[in-house]
């Protein structure tokens, strides 16, 4: 399967403390990434810096190349705003705008400067259905999104995402606020979606790793410890300490 | 942090090491009654395969329990899957034990002696069951490994055993039900040699994760 994001070499401070170390991984694309690994341990950094978020932290120093489809993220001429419409996240506290549900959708697209009602209402229904959400709320599409229940608000926030039509979803514990039944509904619409998106999640649950991923990097103080298919990491891990962290003799 | 399933794993492994040794047990029984005639403990074959199934029983269970409870992976897994596996092999074992006792009670005293590929088989089984468990009680990769090319011996004695049966039976030098029963208990042997092989491919599977049937092409 072809790479769609490629990082080479990559170092990241937060000031002294080096946050990222030497790290060099291939994504695949239109397939389910997992980054595990303990706390602290830089996963979600590097979730982060796949669209550039931590651009916005004044501390930050990076050093080494990410490619998205072969382009360096970090050179001067590329688009931070279009960057992040091709890669989308979706954060661990659902965070619907505090407007209506059709508006929290529409946004994106708005933004991006698509107008005529038809067109956004396409969009919004297109989003709904593609994020599983539409039978549930096609009814009430002018109600405020913060009404919805967590589950809810979750996939409202993926269909916000896929909105803007991305190549790629950053999921950061995208499930860790949510009940069993909302989490399975989230973990079965990631597998659908993976069809047509590349999907990289950061989870501390190893069984939701072991259930929706087709590969799986392994993230310690810092360093990507091991990266590999998902039935490998978590049958026959090669490294000793994944199979410390898996089996939970640490972290 | 783990101590609770540390705890539970290392009884599994008692468990699993009291089996393999009743497997050890029950063969030794019946094999030193077939080929030396000593039957004072036939009678304890039965019991000893009773417990055989009554802690195949408890083992799955044990283990039926982690795999709910833990949600185990990478050498948990290999661990906790390979004993489910090994616990049905060992009581096939254990009651192809008690077949060959059973028919041995037909013998009337005899001791297959006209046929030494048995004896050879025998033999040869009771160290691969023997060597099998041991592997998993040490977790010796090279024990397990060794167990495999014992097979062929097995295998070997059992076809020549079949030949010999066959001409007993052509010259006519014997009663039909003779050559049979002895044909009966090599076969059971050569099934307890598979079981045998069976247990050991689990146990590299445990310290591996390569199980040898899935690395052929």
């Amino acid at each position: 399967m072809k790479g769609i994001i490629n990082a080479k070499n990559l170092n990241l401070w937060y000031g002294e403390t080096q946050a990222l170390k030497n790290i060099n991984i291939e994504i695949p694309e239109k397939s389910i990434t997992a980054l595990i690994g303990p706390s602290g341990c830089g996963k979600s950094t590097f979730l982060k810096i796949l669209n550039r978020m931590n651009d916005l932290i004044p501390i930050v120093k990076i050093k080494g190349d990410i490619y998205y489809n072969g382009k360096d993220i970090f050179e001067k001429s590329i688009d931070v705003n279009s960057l992040r419409r091709d890669i989308g996240m979706v954060f661990q506290k659902p965070n619907p705008f505090p407007m209506s549900i059709y508006d929290n959708i529409a946004y994106g697209p708005r933004i991006h400067g698509i107008k005529g009602k038809q067109r956004l209402d396409e969009i919004v229904e297109n989003s709904l259905k593609d994020a599983a959400i539409w039978d549930e709320v096609k009814d009430r599409l002018k109600k405020n999104a913060l009404g919805l229940s967590g589950g809810q608000q979750q996939r409202l926030c993926i269909a916000r995402a896929l909105a803007v039509k991305p190549k790629v979803i950053l999921m950061d514990e995208p499930t860790s606020a949510l009940d069993p039944i909302s989490t399975s509904k989230i973990e079965e619409l990631s597998l659908k979606l993976k069809d047509k998106y590349t999907i990289i999640i950061v989870t501390h649950n190893m069984q939701q790793a072991v259930r929706i991923s087709d590969n799986t990097a392994f993230f310690l103080l810092g360093e990507l410890i091991e990266f590999g298919k998902t039935e490998e990491i978590f049958s026959n891990p090669l490294d000793k300490r994944t199979e410390n962290y898996i089996t939970g003799r640490f972290g | 942090m783990r101590s609770r399933f540390d705890e539970q794993l290392s009884i599994l492994n008692k468990k699993l090491i009291v089996m393999g040794a009743l497997c050890e047990e029950i063969i030794g029984i019946s094999s030193d009654a077939l080929l030396n005639g000593n039957s004072d403990k036939l009678e304890n074959v039965k019991i000893i395969g009773s417990e055989i199934d009554r802690m195949e029983e408890e083992i799955e269970g044990i283990c039926l329990k982690l795999l709910l409870l833990e949600h185990p992976v990478a050498s948990d897994l290999r661990q906790i899957s390979a004993a489910l596996k090994m616990i049905t092999d060992m009581e096939r074992i254990g009651d192809q034990a008690e077949d060959i006792a059973e028919i041995i009670g037909f013998l009337n005293g005899r001791t297959g002696e006209e046929c030494k590929e048995i004896r050879k088989m025998a033999e040869t089984a009771i160290k691969m069951v023997n060597d099998s468990v041991d592997a998993y009680v040490n977790t010796d990769l090279e024990l397990a490994r060794s167990v495999y090319s014992f097979d062929d011996i097995v295998d070997d004695c059992f076809l020549k055993t079949k030949n010999k049966l066959i001409d007993m039976i052509a010259e006519n030098k014997t009663d039909g039900e003779y050559p049979l029963d002895l044909l009966m208990i090599a076969k059971y042997i050569e099934r307890i040699g598979d079981h045998a092989v069976n247990i050991a491919e689990w146990v590299e599977y445990s310290l591996t994760g390569v199980h040898k049937d899935n690395n052929k092409d």
